[in-house]
């Protein structure tokens, strides 16, 4: 840059500058994201390798018709979403808040069908992994409350996400609505669909290791 | 309609795809270890939500360098924490399992 | 110098400070100065309650069956201390202090990436910090700060939910701040500042931010999966059903032992700063100071198995962590060298900021040396858990994070409040902690050796000479500690109104009045030259 003087008030140099920071901000936020799943992970190896007959005993009561139902949803949502982000970027606001909408409908029934139906019915089954109740006794017992420790926190931590998530991109419709975003400025709009993507990646993690290993 | 609607669209195609082979994988008659095998169509399709619609070669360079750290340090927290329960050497107990 | 144009208007005669003076506008302060301060505050306040636990766990010792008569309250009390200074002062310190006040006026930058983040950093950081006093008010916790099951899980009669939330809370807070540095440093540097025209103290801010962002998610994990443990019982660490104690030992120190790299990397920067502003010399080999910062950060992630050589972990394991321990003392000890070349043939001047400086070599040495004693498998079978890994944290925390953290205090306080404090009270000061700390830990490596247990509420007599020693010099450290928070206090009403460049320092953040303005500069600076070019030592003059 030139010895030209530089009027110190604002602190991007350009709008280009200030949006490549957002999107590389969220990025950095994904990463510890990646860290915090990270941690239950390993937990999954631990108990898996020290129980694995108990452990994949537990995982073929899981209800794969609708984790993969359910993923087949997410994968949806994060395409809509998308189609969204693209919209804004050629300034279609009406469609824009469409997809908003699509991808909501499609979160809301992902919980739905999570918490309402298949977790009702584990708990039907007496799969809540604490208490006498439980589904399993004798030896493999141990290794199938820790499968469902881990279905559980790991549902209801990426359940938390989502909830999150939609209500990010309803802020986005809103604004979108208000008419706030133009082809020069999608920000917002692109950084909540890194953040509604990557709880996406969570679950396609997450379905296999509940649905589809231990089913043998 | 916008420029990017058909790559968004091939790219779910093929993650349905693939969530069809890992569906489909699972019922295969493998052992316990090697089944963990089914997690790499699910590495692709998260490679490719990644890719196309988070679209990490789209941001400045230090964001692709800060999901690549994510990923490197995910693989050490697996990697080096895993090394102790497959190397332990595990002394039965005489007592029998409490359940 | 790099060329910049200060501004020599009327304006500028307005700070930070003074441009708005409602309760308002500090508490909801974007500006990074701001709330640099607002964190100088509550870590002040931290400070000296993890402190006053440790008076009394020092007034406990002073006899061998314990002065304290119970073994359970002395429990809650090591735990206090080691809880609050650790998450609460060495974590936080310099980064969000020094760190949130200098690093944007190093780069030429007019604030943080992302100023309202910053804020509801700090707001997070005391929304933990009240949760963590309230679980200590009302009994605290006795399971020592790394809350290991089955204690903390299963037998504890203590608070241990509400004082993990406390904890949980805070780490947000760290991963706020870690994110905003590097997102900063990466897109806000000044036109012309290359990477390897930043000081070391933004490589090391950065280095250390790379810890806060990458292991504080997994502190988070592990603090919740332990409070489910205790709610619900849902036994991941249980081995009763199949789970694994040593699972919970494996996910704290992946994050805690990066964690100690956080505590003493900013340090190492602060040191990197002082050394050529006070010995009026280039840094010794900048490059290897650099990277070597960010070699510690990346490798303090291969070691934390070194802190479970008896937990049970595979011998195998153990072989390879230990390894690895030895790899990441390396790069510290090449900035050791390097602050002893900078100081080679340089016009030396002790001020106060150079007493602690030169107290921190000599203290983290000792520390770090010992670091290896314990890092082999051997050794520390039989030093693990005793008094002479207590010695050795101390002298690398204590004697080397928070008297560097007194280092920078005193040499940016001219920068950060316009005052200057009171030059012999601060040599005196730096020489005193110097003397309270040697007095209060050496002794503490021989009853190690000896083999006196920590976290234990009491002694056999044979140890009581040496623990009677610690102690005293525990008083004397106090003393050495709360002198300046007097002077320093005093100076804000009473010191000497500070220039621009009290130091004769180079880097950006000199070049602009003390205290700031609240934009920091008055046009965007352009930086044409490296780091630390001081002039010969001929030419150079006494202090402005």
């Amino acid at each position: 840059m030139s010895d030209a003087y530089v009027p110190h008030e604002f602190q991007y140099s350009s709008a280009d500058h200030q949006a490549g920071t957002a999107v590389a901000g969220m990025w950095l936020f994904l990463a510890t994201e990646v860290l915090f799943f990270g941690g239950l992970f390993l937990c999954w190896i631990y108990a898996r390798t020290q129980n694995l007959a108990g452990f994949d005993a537990g995982a073929r009561e899981t209800e794969l018709w609708i984790g993969t139902l359910n993923t087949g949803i997410l994968l949806t949502s994060s395409l809509v979403y998308s189609t969204g982000v693209a919209f804004a970027r050629i300034g279609d606001n009406r469609r824009l808040v469409q997809c908003c909408l699509g991808a909501i409908g499609l979160g809301l029934a992902f919980l739905v069908l999570k918490f309402g139906l298949e977790w009702s019915d584990d708990f039907a089954k007496h799969l809540w992994p604490v208490g006498p109740d439980f589904k399993f006794t004798g030896p493999i017992a141990g290794g199938a409350r820790l499968f469902y420790v881990f279905y559980f926190i790991g549902t209801g931590l990426h359940g938390v996400h989502m909830v999150v998530g939609v209500f990010l991109v309803a802020m986005i419709a809103w604004r979108a609505r208000r008419g706030e975003f133009s082809p020069a400025y999608t920000t917002p709009v692109e950084v909540v669909g890194m953040y509604w993507s990557f709880v996406d990646v969570v679950w396609i993690i997450l379905y296999p290791l509940i649905y589809l290993i231990g089913r043998s | 309609m916008p420029p990017r609607l058909p790559r968004l669209l091939i790219a779910w195609v093929i993650l349905l795809a693939l969530l069809g082979i890992e569906f489909g994988a699972s019922f295969l008659p493998l052992a316990p270890w090697p089944r963990v095998l089914i997690l790499l169509p699910a590495l692709a399709m998260a490679a490719i939500v990644g890719v196309v619609f988070m679209e990490v070669g789209r941001g400045p360079v230090v964001a692709r360098g800060f999901a690549v750290a994510g990923l490197f340090w995910l693989l050490v927290l697996l990697g080096l924490g895993s090394m102790d329960p497959l190397t332990r050497t595990d002394y039965h107990t005489t007592v029998a399992h409490p359940e | 110098m790099s060329t910049t144009v200060v501004v020599e208007t009327a304006e500028l005669e307005r700070s930070y400070l003074t441009d708005k003076v409602s309760i308002a506008s500090w508490l909801l302060a974007t500006d990074h100065k701001r709330i640099a301060i607002l964190y100088l505050g509550s870590i002040t306040f931290f400070f000296f309650i993890g402190g006053f636990a440790a008076a009394l766990v020092r007034l406990n010792l002073l006899v061998p069956e314990g002065l304290i008569p119970s073994a359970e309250t002395y429990n809650r009390l090591f735990t206090t201390h080691g809880v609050i200074m650790v998450w609460f002062f060495l974590v936080p310190a310099v980064p969000v202090t020094l760190g949130n006040f200098i690093l944007p006026l190093m780069l030429g930058a007019r604030d943080l990436a992302f100023p309202r983040l910053n804020l509801i950093s700090w707001y997070l950081f005391m929304a933990g910090g009240a949760v963590e006093l309230y679980a200590l008010f009302i009994g605290g916790v006795d399971t020592g700060w790394t809350f290991y099951p089955p204690l903390s899980s299963t037998f504890s009669q203590g608070h241990v939910v509400l004082a993990v939330l406390g904890v949980f809370i805070s780490g947000f807070s760290s991963i706020a701040t870690g994110l905003n540095f590097i997102v900063t440093i990466h897109r806000l540097r000044a036109p012309g500042m290359t990477w390897y025209k930043m000081p070391i103290f933004v490589w090391s801010l950065y280095s250390t931010s790379v810890i806060f962002v990458l292991a504080t998610p997994v502190l988070a994990i592990t603090l919740l999966l332990l409070a489910f443990e205790r709610i619900f019982r849902i036994g991941v660490f249980d081995p009763a059903i199949g789970g694994d104690p040593i699972l919970f030992q494996h996910m704290f120190w992946f994050y805690s032992h990066p964690a100690v790299y956080i505590m003493i990397l900013p340090g190492f920067g602060v040191i990197s700063e002082i050394m050529p502003a006070f010995c009026r010399r280039r840094l010794f080999g900048y490059k290897f100071v650099a990277w070597a910062s960010v070699s510690i950060a990346v490798i303090s992630f291969f070691v934390w198995g070194h802190h479970m050589f008896v937990s049970g972990q595979s011998l195998y394991a153990s072989v390879v962590f230990s390894l690895l321990s030895y790899a990441v003392a390396v790069p510290s000890a090449i900035k050791v060298f390097n602050w002893l070349g900078t100081m080679h043939k340089g016009y030396i001047r002790f001020d106060a900021p150079m007493l602690y400086a030169l107290g921190f070599i000599g203290l983290f040495t000792i520390g770090g040396l010992t670091g290896l004693f314990v890092a082999a498998l051997a050794a520390d079978v039989h030093l693990t858990q005793t008094y002479f890994i207590v010695a050795h944290f101390h002298y690398v925390m204590v004697g080397g994070m928070v008297t560097a953290f007194f280092a920078g205090l005193h040499y940016w306080w001219p920068k950060i409040t316009g005052r200057m404090y009171p030059e012999m009270w601060g040599r005196a000061g730096a020489l005193i902690i110097f003397l309270g700390f040697n007095v209060t830990f050496a002794p503490q490596f021989l009853l190690g050796y000896l083999g006196m247990p920590r976290r234990y509420h009491s002694y056999p007599p044979d140890f009581q000479v040496l623990n009677v020693l610690s102690s005293a010099g525990a008083t004397i450290l106090a003393a050495g500690y709360l002198l300046p928070l007097f002077y320093l206090t005093w100076s804000l009403f009473r010191g000497e109104r500070a220039p621009a460049n009290p130091w004769g320092a180079t880097g950006l953040e000199w070049q602009t009045p003390s205290p700031p303005p609240a934009k920091n500069f008055a046009s965007t600076p352009v930086v044409t030259e490296p780091p630390y070019t001081y002039p010969p030592p001929e030419l150079v003059q006494n202090r402005v």
